[in-house]
C-alpha cells in the first residue's frame, strides 16, 4: 500500500477511533458543568496520548517487538505481572463500559431497555472478531467512526466565541465543585490516554510489519490522527457547554446528553448522536477486546494475530472469547453506563504511571531503540502528564465517591 | 551474553516460525572445576511460578502433583538469539503447546473457527 493512503488511513483511523463512550462522557460532562473552563485537560490529555502512540509504534518499528512483549523481556515476569493486571483490569471495565455505550444507543434508537440489547450487542462484537480481519476492525470502525464529524458540525453551528475557547485552554480554578472539577479533570486525560490504545496500535504495527521506514509515517499518524480526534472531543464539549451549560441543565441523566446535538441539528442531531455512539464504542469495544488479547498473549508467548484464523491462535481467540460475555455481564447487572464510564475514565489515569513508566525505561534503552531513543520533551510530558493526573486521581477518586 | 537479559523471558520461535511460549526458565549444568554452562531452556508448567512466588509454586505443584506442562528444550537446539528466540524444534508437538492444543480443542467445537 501507498505511504500517502497510509498516512490517510491512520489519521481516519485516529480520527474516527478517538471518539468512544470515554471521551463522549467525560466530555459532555465537562462541558454541561463547567463550560469550556476543562479544555486544557482534553488538550493535555490528547498531547500526552500523541506522545504516547507515536511511541509505541517506534517501539515497534525499530525493535520489532510489541509493548507487553519488550516489557516483560526488559522487566522479567515478576515485575511485568504488575502492568499486566493493572492493564488487564482497567481495559476489562472499559471494555464493559464501551458496551454500555452501544447498548444505550440501541437503546435511545429503539426504547427497548440497554440490558436487553447486551447479548446481541455482544454476539455481534464477537463475530467481528471472530471472522474479521485485524485491517478490517481497525479501518472499518474507524471509517464509519467518521459519523463524529457530526459534533464538529454542531459545535460550530452553535458559533462559540473564540476567545472564550482559547481561555478555556489554560487551566484555571474552579468557582464551584472544586472535587468534581479535578475528578471530570482527570477522567478526561484517562479517557484521552488510554492504555488499550497503544497495545492495540503496536500490535497492529508489529502485525503489518513496520520498520524503521515506516517512523516518518508513525509520526504524522500519531500527530496527526490524535490531533483531530481530539479536537471532535473538543468538538463534544464545545456542544456540552453551550448546550446544557448555558441552559442550566446538569447532565445526571444520560437520557439528557442527546440534547447536545439535537439541540443545533433538530431530528437528525439526535440520530448522528444514537449513530456516532454507537459507532464509536463498538469500535472501541472491538480494539479493546482485541488489545486484552494482544496483551494476555504477547505477554505470555502464545501465538497471536487477529488476522489468522481462531483455530491457528486457540488462546489468543479464547480470551477475547471469555472477555466479552463478562463485561458484558457487568451491563447486565443494572449499573448505570454513565457512572461506570467516568468511573473507569478516573481509574485509567490513576494507573496511568504503571504503564508509563515501563514504557519511558524502554523508549531511553538503546538496546531496543538503537538511535531513535526519546528525546527530554516526549520523556517530559508523558511523564509530567501521567504523575500529575495520578496523584489528582488519587485525591479526587474518594472525595467524589465519599463526597458525592 | 547475559542470561537475565538476553534469554529469560525472551519469546521463543519454533522452526515454522510459530511462538511457542517464552523462555520461562534456563536450567544450568554444574561442572566440576570449569564454569556452569546453559544445559537447557524451560518453557511452561510451574517454572514461571517459580520465578514469581516460592510458595505458590510449591502450592501449585501439590494441587498438580508434578511441575505441569514443563517443556525443555536443549540449548543445542537453540538456533539464534536476536529480537527472539529461535529453536530447532517444532512446536506442535511440543509439551510447551499443551494447552494451546486444549485451548484449540475448544475452539474447534465453534462454527467458524
Amino acid at each position: 500500500m501507498s505511504k500517502l493512503l497510509e498516512i490517510a488511513l491512520g489519521v481516519v483511523t485516529g480520527i474516527g477511533g478517538f471518539l468512544e463512550a470515554g471521551s463522549l462522557a467525560t466530555a459532555a460532562q465537562a462541558g454541561a458543568a463547567f463550560g469550556f473552563r476543562l479544555v486544557w485537560a482534553l488538550a493535555l490529555g490528547t498531547v500526552c496520548l500523541a506522545f504516547m502512540v507515536e511511541m509505541a509504534g517506534r517501539l515497534a518499528s525499530v525493535s520489532h517487538h510489541t509493548l507487553p512483549d519488550a516489557m516483560r523481556e526488559r522487566f522479567g515476569i515478576r515485575f511485568f505481572l504488575v502492568p499486566l493486571v493493572t492493564v488487564a483490569l482497567v481495559s476489562f471495565l472499559v471494555l464493559a463500559s464501551e458496551i454500555g455505550g452501544v447498548c444505550l444507543a440501541l437503546q435511545f434508537a429503539t426504547g427497548v431497555p440497554l440490558r436487553w440489547w447486551v447479548a446481541p450487542v455482544i454476539l455481534g462484537l464477537w463475530l467481528f472478531l471472530w471472522k474479521g480481519t485485524f485491517g478490517m476492525v481497525e479501518k472499518g470502525a474507524s471509517l464509519l467512526g467518521l459519523v463524529t464529524i457530526a459534533f464538529v458540525v454542531g459545535a460550530l453551528k452553535l458559533g462559540p466565541s473564540p476567545a472564550e475557547l482559547a481561555a478555556g485552554l489554560l487551566p484555571s480554578l474552579p468557582g464551584h465543585d472544586p472535587a468534581k472539577y479535578w475528578f471530570i479533570a482527570v477522567s478526561i486525560v484517562g479517557a484521552s490516554v488510554s492504555p488499550y490504545l497503544f497495545y492495540f496500535y503496536s500490535a497492529g504495527a508489529v502485525e503489518d510489519g513496520w520498520d524503521e521506514s515506516y517512523l516518518g509515517i508513525n509520526r504524522i499518524v500519531a500527530g496527526g490522527g490524535m490531533a483531530f480526534g481530539g479536537g471532535i472531543a473538543a468538538a463534544v464539549l464545545v456542544c456540552a457547554a453551550m448546550v446544557l451549560h448555558s441552559g442550566g441543565i446538569q447532565v445526571d441523566r444520560y437520557e439528557q446528553i442527546p440534547m447536545i446535538l439535537s439541540s443545533p441539528l433538530g431530528r437528525w442531531g439526535f440520530r448522528l448522536f444514537v449513530a456516532s455512539l454507537a459507532i464509536g464504542c463498538f469500535g472501541a469495544a472491538l480494539e479493546i477486546a482485541l488489545a486484552l488479547a494482544y496483551l494476555v498473549a504477547q505477554g505470555l508467548g502464545w501465538r497471536w494475530g487477529e488476522s489468522l484464523q481462531p483455530r491457528q491462535a486457540a488462546r489468543f481467540a479464547l480470551v477475547y472469547t471469555l472477555a466479552l460475555p463478562l463485561a458484558g455481564l457487568v451491563i447486565v447487572t443494572g449499573i448505570d453506563p454513565l457512572k461506570l464510564t467516568i468511573f473507569s475514565m478516573a481509574l485509567t489515569a490513576l494507573s496511568l504511571p504503571v504503564t508509563v513508566v515501563p514504557l519511558l525505561v524502554l523508549m531511553n534503552d538503546p538496546q531496543y531503540l538503537g538511535d531513535h531513543t526519546n528525546g527530554w520533551l516526549g520523556n517530559a510530558a508523558v511523564l509530567a502528564v501521567s504523575v500529575v493526573a495520578c496523584v489528582v486521581a488519587l485525591v479526587a477518586i474518594p472525595l467524589q465517591i465519599f463526597g458525592g | 551474553m547475559l542470561l537475565g537479559r538476553d534469554v529469560l523471558d525472551q519469546q521463543v520461535i519454533d522452526v515454522a516460525g510459530h511462538e511457542m511460549g517464552k523462555v520461562d526458565g534456563v536450567g544450568l549444568e554444574l561442572r566440576d572445576g570449569e564454569p556452569a554452562r546453559v544445559a537447557f531452556i524451560v518453557i511452561g508448567g510451574t517454572t514461571l511460578l517459580w520465578r514469581i512466588h516460592a510458595g505458590l509454586a510449591r502450592w501449585a505443584e501439590r494441587r498438580l502433583g508434578g511441575e505441569g506442562h514443563r517443556a525443555r528444550i536443549p540449548w543445542q537446539q537453540v538456533l539464534k538469539i536476536g529480537v527472539d528466540v529461535k529453536v530447532d524444534v517444532k512446536a506442535e508437538r511440543s509439551r510447551a503447546l499443551h494447552w494451546e492444543r486444549w485451548a484449540r480443542h475448544v475452539i474447534r467445537r465453534i462454527p467458524g473457527s
